[in-house]
């Protein structure tokens, strides 16, 4: 029941080994140096003892910046620079991102906190949200690089081979650079991962990791996907050329 | 682009006897249109969707069997329907499915036909699935937004939950009961529809399409986890879908607060995490408070389930008690209408059926295998009053019918939904099986019994959840675990046996079940092979049946 994902800032020893962090709405996570009072310690100098904290609301969330003099910025990775900034001591700033990241400054190095709302709701179909009409499971943002990724899995089975075997992800990052010129294979296989989570696959993607495993989670959310009809045969065109993202 | 209706069909169009008059309603998937019988021309543009439908069901007035309006609802199926999705095709064969398998439940809206449109010139209808409905009035959604707290809300409440646990009792969940898929008919009374998202229980869950209303989805299932057969769902969804339904009914607002879907959802959320206490409206009747409390309870484990549900909101609503929940019954009878059964008497408890003898001891302990401790079932249990009198009113007392076999027989028929197993027909059956021998056993024929069973048969009907066992059973094989499994056997064959088949419907089963209802549909009528058996069922079917009873 989760609706909020926080991915602590990498560490020094062991860079995956940090577990995400899942907020229920209604649940906070305090985070800074001091271990003591914070769900989340972050073991830096320059950080506050007691930083900030995150709140699950609904399915998005809220920030508070208990810091004395730091101002927080929210990006959004995917938002071209968009950005929002949370002064010191403002409390509950509504975050409307589907991916962000907190930067903490630290004495000279900016520390990254990525929280995910991977139940924010898109419109489908004409009529809005409405809580008496049935409505599939699944929102996905048809904008974003998680939903090119997708599509790109779902082509050859979309084009007309129903059995057509899943492109591997070299040949993903191939059919996506030309319009998204720094995709690597880290961050389509990022996408996937994230993407397992968002349709709430049953492995978690910090259970899986890369290889054999990898392939039985692009085979489910292909499949997930087509039989939900979350991509279309329509919705390919956002691997065709006119779509340039990157350059907005 | 985005017309209002999923699927538009002009007013006039014909498909198959049926034209189309005034559109009712349209949901996500498809649109309901009224429709007028035709008895001019040959039915142009469509063919059957499946030869076993184009049968009428029996007992049904108009010229070709067929009622005089209906109501179609168009599914687009078709593979060049503007709004062609792969998962409509599987939507639609749910609702099929259950319709036709559930064809005699009184609460559920009834499947006259289906058809397929073949109309290539208009390519938005050609191969749309169109189900011909039996017509409403009006939906309960319609009803609450001119009335909101009508004045038979609780009679309403009892009659949704007969067409759920009608439901449950054979083995589906609804998946999307809101006030939109209660139908309400010319007199009154409520039916429940729309069915794209019911699911069949395997074991204790069934899975169902992501899809969901927010509003009546049980906090476990939001946000649940996906696999690629879809989402699991217990039945006990649909008792919070209920509960939620039932205050909405009772005091015109939802139990959990907040002015929009998503901040009631947060609510639920917060409630299923113990976080947040139910605060239900002051207005809900004190009848109706535990009620609703119990359908709302945090977890699925905790809520209530069927036929105690049943009993509580029939008592809550001042219902006469549906004889359904029998252990005491004094009469049995049927009430026959427009030539069909109206089952609301006709199933029995199953809960009743564990106290009654020992059948507890079939539940699953893993092994597929009954639990030791099953010898002293009915055969040894000591009746209790009355016992000689069980279910008089369906089965002769005079006729030599073992009396420690009577409440099982009868149980186990009324555990069925299907009108025509009745305890007559499973206790005639039982006479010409094995003339009540418990201990029959032909390993050369491989039946073991009073019902000889064959142990690779048994192995699907013993479980009371539909489940195989693991493992084919080894007999002996005790009645108690015989009879309710030849009530379940006779329940599945019922609703397979092709409409039209020469010879009483209830021979023919006892005929399936010798043989398969396959051969006795291939056959039309009883095969050749059984027909000694068949005659000797007939006989004592009517040997066994009360005067005055068919």
């Amino acid at each position: 029941m989760y609706s909020i994902i926080v991915v602590p800032p990498p560490t020094t020893e062991g860079e995956h080994e940090t577990p995400q962090l899942r907020l229920a709405p209604g649940e906070r996570l305090t985070f800074g140096r001091s271990p003591a009072d914070n769900g989340l310690t972050i073991a830096h100098e320059g950080v506050s003892r007691a930083a900030g904290e995150i709140t699950a609301h609904s399915a998005y969330w809220i920030l508070s910046n208990l810091s004395a003099h730091q101002t927080y910025v929210v990006e959004n990775p995917e938002g071209a620079g968009e950005h929002i900034k949370v002064g010191p001591g403002r409390l509950d700033a509504p975050v409307p991102f589907e991916f962000s990241r907190i930067v903490l400054p630290a004495a000279g190095d900016l520390l990254p906190i990525e929280v995910w709302a991977p139940r924010h709701d898109y419109l489908r179909s004409p009529g809005g949200l409405d809580g008496a009409t049935t409505a599939p499971a699944f929102s996905v943002d048809r904008t974003k690089r998680y939903f090119a990724v997708l599509a790109a899995l779902c082509e050859p089975r979309l084009r007309g081979a129903p059995h057509a075997p899943l492109p591997t992800v070299d040949q993903v990052v191939d059919r996506l650079i030309p319009h998204w010129p720094s995709v690597t294979r880290t961050t389509v296989q990022w996408n996937i991962d994230y993407l397992a989570v968002k349709l709430r696959l049953k492995p978690g993607p910090d259970t899986a990791d890369t290889g054999p495993r990898l392939n039985g989670k692009k085979e489910s959310l292909v499949s997930l996907a087509l039989r939900f009809d979350l991509v279309r045969e329509d919705d390919l065109v956002v691997l065709a050329a006119s779509r340039d993202r990157t350059a907005r | 682009m985005s017309d209002p209706y999923a699927v538009p069909v002009p007013e006039g169009y014909r498909v198959g006897a049926w034209e189309v008059g005034a559109p009712i309603a349209t949901g996500a998937f498809g649109s309901v249109y009224e429709a007028r019988l035709r008895t001019d021309a040959p039915p142009p543009r469509a063919r059957p969707a499946d030869p076993d439908e184009s049968a009428p069901p029996p007992g049904v007035d108009g010229p070709h069997g067929l009622p005089g309006t209906a109501a179609l609802k168009f599914l687009p199926t078709g593979t060049r329907t503007p709004r062609q999705l792969t998962h409509l095709r599987e939507l639609a064969e749910r609702e099929v499915e259950l319709l036709r398998r559930l064809r005699s439940a009184p609460r559920l809206i009834r499947l006259y036909e289906t058809l397929t449109v073949d109309d290539p010139e208009r390519p938005g209808l050609d191969g749309a699935t169109v189900l011909v409905l039996e017509k409403a009035e009006g939906s309960l959604a319609a009803l609450l937004a001119r009335t909101p707290r009508p004045g038979d809300g609780p009679a309403l409440l009892a009659q949704i939950c007969e067409g759920l646990a009608q439901l449950h009792r054979a083995g589906w969940v609804h998946g999307d009961l809101k006030p939109a898929n209660v139908l309400l008919m010319r007199d009154g009374s409520a039916r429940l529809a729309d069915f794209n998202m019911a699911a069949e229980l395997e074991g204790t869950h069934a899975y169902t399409p992501a899809f969901s209303t927010p509003d009546y989805t049980p906090p476990e299932l939001l946000w649940s986890e996906i696999g690629e057969r879809g989402r699991r769902i217990r039945p006990s969804a649909d008792v919070w879908a209920f509960g939620v339904l039932s205050h909405l009914v009772l005091t015109g607002s939802y139990p959990l607060p907040g002015g929009t879907p998503s901040a009631r959802r947060d609510a639920a959320v917060a409630y299923a995490r113990g976080t947040d206490e139910l605060r239900l409206s002051p207005l809900l009747p004190e009848a109706w408070r535990q009620i609703v409390r119990d359908c709302l309870a945090r977890t699925h484990r905790e809520r209530v389930g069927g036929e105690a549900l049943l009993r509580r909101v029939e008592k809550a609503a001042g219902a006469p008690r549906s004889p359904r929940a029998l252990p005491r019954r004094v009469d049995g009878r049927r009430t026959v209408r427009g030539g069909r059964a109206v089952l609301g008497a006709v199933a029995g408890v199953v809960t009743a059926a564990v106290v009654g003898y020992g059948i507890s001891a079939l539940a699953d302990d893993g092994s597929g295998r009954p639990r030791p401790g099953t010898e002293n079932s009915a055969t040894a249990s000591t009746p209790g009053t009355g016992a000689a009198h069980y279910g008089a009113a369906e089965l002769r007392t005079d006729k030599g019918i073992p009396v420690a076999y009577r409440r099982l027989i009868v149980d186990s028929a009324h555990d069925c939904v299907q009108a025509q197993v009745t305890p007559a027909l499973i206790a005639a059956m039982l006479k010409a099986e094995s003339d009540f021998d418990a201990r029959l056993a032909d390993p050369a024929l491989d039946e073991y019994g009073i019902a000889r069973w064959t142990p690779r048969v048994l192995r699907f009907y013993l479980r009371s959840d539909g489940r195989p066992t693991e493992r084919i059973p080894e007999p002996p094989f005790t009645p108690a675990q015989s009879v309710p499994a030849v009530g379940r056997y006779l329940c599945a064959i019922a609703p397979r046996l092709d409409v039209g088949l020469k010879g009483d419907e209830r021979v023919l089963i006892a005929a399936s079940y010798r043989t398969s209802y396959k051969k006795v549909n291939d056959a039309g009528g009883v095969p050749p092979k059984v027909r000694a058996y068949a005659d000797r069922v007939a006989h004592y079917l009517k040997e066994y049946t009360p005067p005055g009873k068919k």
